[in-house]
């Protein structure tokens, strides 16, 4: 018997011993000058052009660059371009910088800029779109020297250079256009080749991204001789990264994790996010899914009264969302964008909940009782996504109206929200600008002119759409500004949404950093990086 | 006995499975959602914008083209092309194997040892404390979801302790073309609690066939006959007993390591291991139907192709067994 | 798997009497019944209530005194819900959607298996081809893949349940009426010329249903670990009304916080109930095997 458990207590203490040997620091062996970042974006493609989603611009902002920069407070600064000005009401014209060279030695001429919007408008036939909307409205589009292009446009396009703050320039290659095949193929095709400040390295989809530095870089030397991405899903996983030192920055860190990680003595940095999330109803029908009376039986649509959407706004405890769901990284919502940015209004204030006041309104609008919804939402999409759904069914519950939640994958979500099987829902919408935002959610739906292409809930104000017209007519600057924030405050009177919150994007980061310059945009890149001094 | 007809039948049946399967998950992914909502920013994109996507990934014909479109692109080895990464199906579920492989083969190392050692000595000792307690403890093990032994391994292990990482892939080396984690230490280091989440149950499971198997072979006139002659107990157990339990053991072995590639879904998910059960969550989530096809076809096929030479190898040591 | 292969590891799974832990088990699955029973009735709180679930409180670590004018006891998850009330609660959707399912898969699982075993022929190849097809698969990838093709809600996880399940019962019940079919009694009641209906019901069935039946008490504990997966996968019940699975997946994204209760205690709920249904399980068919009773 002794024989046997010496035996077994011999492999037992082999294992233990091979176990700890081999541990090792985590992290250890990684050359201290390069940069690690665990991000949530997952790097679908390194075809700058293939789906104009931050998940894939983030990254490739690395190696590729645009026109137009837009800075933290979301104005419009040199990138490429040093000058851009209005030649006539019809036509613009880009002055580029000079001495800039792609990664491949290249200079970067007019022609590149043609190359790059012949591309997306003629060649690429890519399942994104996102892309083709910037270019839609341009004539044509010259390059008279090397240095300049010249852009005719089909109508009036004041914000038109906001258009090149997205659209990220390709060089010419020797003949024809690059594939998104030859791009994604990486070393083993056409590796991407850009004038950012990181050249490509290699990458693997949905996993890592490996960068250089550029030395030649125009701007002048980048802070990082290595930068690796590593594409990290679950916010658990990456917190976890960060805490034990795999990475030195971590992007999207759940609010709730905030704390814990400040105690392993991470540093946290935030903003208020350039978008809105928001409740919208469904203002066309007469008769919507799941909308009964407390009896069950279906109603008339009660949202087309306005007197509903104002009862319901008011009963919606946005405190809750923000202190609790949030954990206090981000901003109770009364407008589009967080007060502040450019366009917005002085005047929209979050308020608190008055449920006896709500509760007053909806009996005026003849629903002294109340009613039954459903509440429907995407799951994890955004921070606090389906947890809202749940703490605002609390808050309407208090002036009788009984929500029943119902989140959906938010491709499951979207599917049955433009099959018409939702009545009230929860939405997500940034953009460039708040005009961008105005226009697409909130004017009078209309595919020609692509007006209110988020505006699923049909909700139509022709004295808001003429006021949003003549807004937009303006050239950017105070005057702009000043009639977008009152078109925003006419409209928001009428309460076509319930805005509920601009969640803060939160980027945690080690010892190894200096500081992390945060972007309303919410981008994360090594350029927002300041290394330590060590 | 007619090799070839038993041959044939298995693969008969094994390619009924797949159609079988690729219709379900084909129409079931479908039903779900479109997945071009995946693959547009909706907050930008116009109505036009999401026309040109669908048409782009087919997804305006009927189902039952893009079906037959489907299998005659599968026939051609060819699963199409990820909506979402944009790279071949195939190929996208290939480069996720080895991370998969590899924690199924460190977790089955830990698991055949422990499992197969803690069942010789509960049945050597049979009716002990020691063997209540493996016994009681299997039960356990076995009554565990995986889900919830992997969080709890992450509480422990991770959180608690600080002892592991709780997540992710830790640092690769590159070996046969591929990015491997056992051959680095940090690799291995991150290997630890996922593997441990897949060897538990197997532990368990091992440990209670190979002490069944003990008892009975120590009662075998000829076990009692070594003793009489004067053999250690030792030796009688590692050169008598562990090679007469060692078909079944090895058996469930091979079904298991099978059965690990479909509980590596949750594992994987849990540990943010980028391998194919994450790989297959992951694309359900995206509606990426190419990709989802690729892997059910791919897991399927290793399990049946397991199971199969599982069976061979049971019939050629164990003459008791025909293959019928 | 092959018959004698199938017998070597049943044999490896059978086990001596377990004594105390069985009796324990055995009480502890009795109130976990009683207790979901009950649920209303004793849960401190409705959580499906919006109107009793206070928002401000949510995160709160057990022992928190809340404005319900109850103590959280295991606290509040991170909307507010008191977590002895989820767990009771997640604890009645758990119990049903297993028993249910469990149960229905046996109904057809043994009308197929006899069926197959009596009518033989196409009958039987047609069963048995799919029961092949199915088992040749785990369970928990026919389980996903039917509730991805399915959708999400209760019923539709009970229904993939019962695909993932039945054919097990259906293997089960042919083998055994296949032996019976061999007997004599059969061949006489064939002889004289009974419906065969009677025959199946009468005579087949009752006769078959034993080692099936058995097998029910295990499948509910493989039910309520499979809808507890499915639920954690996101794939399950609907995220207002959660079992006991959704509750420690609601909890999970909280564990690396620091707020373990959220999901600890639904988990620990859960591995009892297993457990339980697991020993309770093997003891019932151990009691009602007919070759622990030689005759």
């Amino acid at each position: 018997m002794q024989i046997q458990s010496r035996f077994c207590s011999h492999r037992l203490a082999a294992l233990l011993i091979s176990l700890t040997f081999w541990s090792g620091l985590p992290g250890s062996g990684h050359a201290q000058e390069e940069l690690r970042i665990a991000t949530s974006y997952k790097l679908m493609t390194l075809d700058p052009h293939y789906a104009n989603l931050n998940e894939n611009t983030s990254l490739l902002s690395h190696i590729y660059e645009r026109l137009v920069y837009q800075d933290d407070r979301l104005d419009l600064k040199p990138g490429l371009a040093v000058s851009w000005r209005a030649v006539s009401d019809r036509q613009w014209e880009f002055k580029l910088r000079e001495n800039v060279r792609f990664h491949d030695g290249s200079p970067l001429t007019a022609d590149d800029v043609v190359y790059t919007i012949e591309r997306i408008r003629d060649f690429l036939k890519s399942p994104s779109g996102g892309f083709r909307s910037y270019v839609t409205g341009i004539e044509s589009v010259s390059a008279p020297d090397p240095l300049t292009v010249v852009i005719d446009t089909k109508g009036n396009i004041p914000n038109l250079p906001l258009s090149f703050s997205s659209i990220f320039v390709m060089n010419r290659p020797a003949q024809g256009f690059q594939t998104t095949e030859e791009l994604n193929a990486g070393r083993a095709g056409h590796p991407p080749v850009g004038t950012g400040p990181y050249t490509f390295e290699s990458w693997s989809s949905g996993e890592v991204l490996k960068l250089a530095r550029n030395d030649d870089y125009w701007g002048g030397r980048p802070g990082w001789p290595q930068v690796t991405f590593r594409v990290i899903e679950s916010p658990a996983a990456r917190v976890a990264a960060l805490s034990t030192g795999e990475v030195d920055l971590a992007d999207a860190i759940p609010a709730r994790d905030v704390a814990s990680l400040k105690q392993r003595g991470a540093r946290i940095a935030s903003v208020g996010a350039a978008r809105i999330n928001f409740l919208q109803f469904d203002v066309e029908r007469d008769r919507l899914p799941g909308v009964t009376d407390k009896s069950g039986e279906p109603i008339a649509n009660p949202f087309k009264d306005a007197l509903v959407r104002r009862a319901l706004a008011m009963a919606t405890d946005r405190g809750i969302l923000v202190d609790k769901i949030l954990s206090g990284y981000g901003t109770a919502a009364a407008q589009l964008f967080p007060g502040g940015l450019p366009g917005t209004s002085e005047t929209l204030q979050p308020e608190a909940p008055k449920y006896d006041e709500a509760k007053a309104l909806l009996a005026k609008a003849g629903f002294p009782d109340g009613f039954n919804l459903i509440l429907a939402g995407p799951a994890g999409r955004y921070p606090g996504d389906g947890e809202s759904l749940q703490a605002i069914a609390q808050s309407w519950a208090r002036i009788g109206v009984k929500a029943q939640p119902a989140a959906a994958p938010f491709s499951v979500f979207n599917t049955k929200r433009a099959a018409g099987d939702y009545a009230v829902w929860y939405g997500g919408a940034s953009g460039e600008a708040v005009d961008i935002i105005l226009h697409a959610l909130l004017a009078s739906p209309d595919p020609e002119s692509g007006n209110g292409a988020l505006n699923f809930g049909h909700y139509r104000n022709q004295a808001f759409d003429a006021m949003l017209a003549r807004a937009e007519s303006i050239q950017e600057g105070p005057e702009r500004n000043k009639a977008l924030a009152e078109a925003t405050e006419f409209v928001m009177a009428d309460q076509p949404i319930i805005p509920l919150y601009h969640f803060h994007h939160i980027v945690g980061y080690g010892p190894r950093v200096a500081s992390y310059a945060m972007h309303p945009r919410g981008w994360t890149t090594a350029m927002q990086t300041l290394a330590a001094t060590e | 006995m007619p090799l070839i007809s038993v041959v044939l039948g298995r693969l008969s049946q094994a390619f009924l499975l797949l159609i079988a399967m690729s219709l379900i998950g084909f129409i079931g992914v479908h039903s779900v959602g479109n997945p071009v909502f995946n693959v547009v920013n909706i907050e930008t994109a116009t109505p036009e914008d999401i026309r040109q996507a669908t048409i782009a990934l087919g997804l305006d014909q009927p189902i039952w083209r893009q079906y037959l479109l489907f299998i005659n692109n599968v026939v051609r080895g060819n699963f199409g092309t990820s909506y979402i990464y944009h790279l071949p199906a195939f190929a996208l579920v290939m480069s996720k194997l080895p991370a998969t492989l590899e924690l199924a083969c460190v977790a089955m190392l830990i698991a055949a040892p422990v499992g197969t050692g803690l069942g010789l000595l509960a049945g050597r000792r049979s009716g002990t404390i020691f063997d209540r307690t493996v016994l009681r403890s299997s039960v356990f093990a076995l009554s565990i979801p995986s889900f919830w032994l992997s969080m709890m391994l992450i509480l422990l292990g991770a959180i608690l302790t600080g002892w592991f990482p709780s997540g992710g892939r830790g640092t690769t080396a590159r070996f046969l073309g591929q990015e491997w984690s056992f051959l680095t230490g940090n690799g291995l280091w991150h290997m630890v609690l996922p593997a441990l989440a897949l060897a538990i149950p197997n532990v368990a499971l091992i440990a209670r066939l190979s002490r069944s198997g003990t008892i009975e072979v120590e009662n075998l006139d000829f076990t009692r006959f070594c003793r009489a002659k004067g053999l250690s107990s030792r030796r009688i157990l590692l050169r008598h007993t562990l090679p007469n339990i060692s078909v079944p053991i090895v058996t469930i072995i091979g079904l298991q390591f099978g059965g690990m590639l479909a509980f590596a879904v949750v594992v994987e998910s849990i540990f943010a291991w980028p391998g194919v059960g994450k790989l297959l969550i992951d694309s359900i989530q995206l509606l990426d139907r190419p990709v989802v096809m690729a892997t059910l076809t791919f897991i399927s096929v290793a399990f049946v192709a397991l199971n199969a030479l599982v069976d061979l190898f049971y019939a050629v040591l164990d003459p008791r067994v025909r293959l019928s | 798997m092959k018959p004698a292969m199938k017998a070597d590891i049943l044999k490896g799974l059978k086990k001596p009497p377990l004594g105390p832990v069985l009796t324990a088990s055995k009480i502890l699955l009795a109130s976990y019944i009683l207790l979901a029973i009950a649920a209303p009735a004793i849960a401190p709180q409705n959580p499906y209530d919006p109107l009793q679930i206070y928002g401000w409180e949510a995160s709160s670590p057990p022992g928190t005194m809340g404005g319900g004018g109850f103590r959280y006891l295991l606290g509040t998850d991170g909307l507010g819900r008191d977590i002895v009330s989820t767990i009771l609660y997640g604890l009645r959707i758990s119990l049903m959607v297993s028993v249910t399912s469990a149960a229905i898969a046996a109904l057809i699982g043994l009308t197929a298996g006899v069926s197959a075993a009596y009518f033989g022929k196409w009958v039987d190849a047609a069963i048995m081809r799919l029961v092949d097809l199915q088992l040749s698969l785990p369970t928990i990838l026919i389980a996903l893949i039917a509730i991805v093709t399915l959708g999400p809600g209760i019923d539709r996880i009970i229904l993939a349940l019962i695909i993932a399940q039945w054919a097990t019962y259906a293997r089960i019940a042919r083998s055994v009426a296949l032996s019976e079919t061999n007997k004599s009694y059969i061949d006489a009641a064939r002889l004289m010329r009974l419906p065969t209906a009677r025959i199946i019901f009468r005579h087949l069935l009752p006769n078959s249903i034993a080692p099936a039946v058995t097998l029910i008490p295990i499948e509910v504990g493989h039910a309520v670990a499979l809808e507890a997966t499915l639920s954690f996968l996101g794939l399950g019940v609907p995220i207002d009304k959660p079992s006991l699975g959704s509750a420690v997946a609601n909890g999970f994204q909280y564990l690396l916080t620091g707020q373990y209760w959220i999901s600890l205690f639904p988990g620990l709920a859960l591995f009892g109930l297993i457990a339980s249904i697991n020993l309770v399980g093997e003891d019932v068919r151990r009691s009602l095997d007919p070759r622990n009773h030689p005759a």
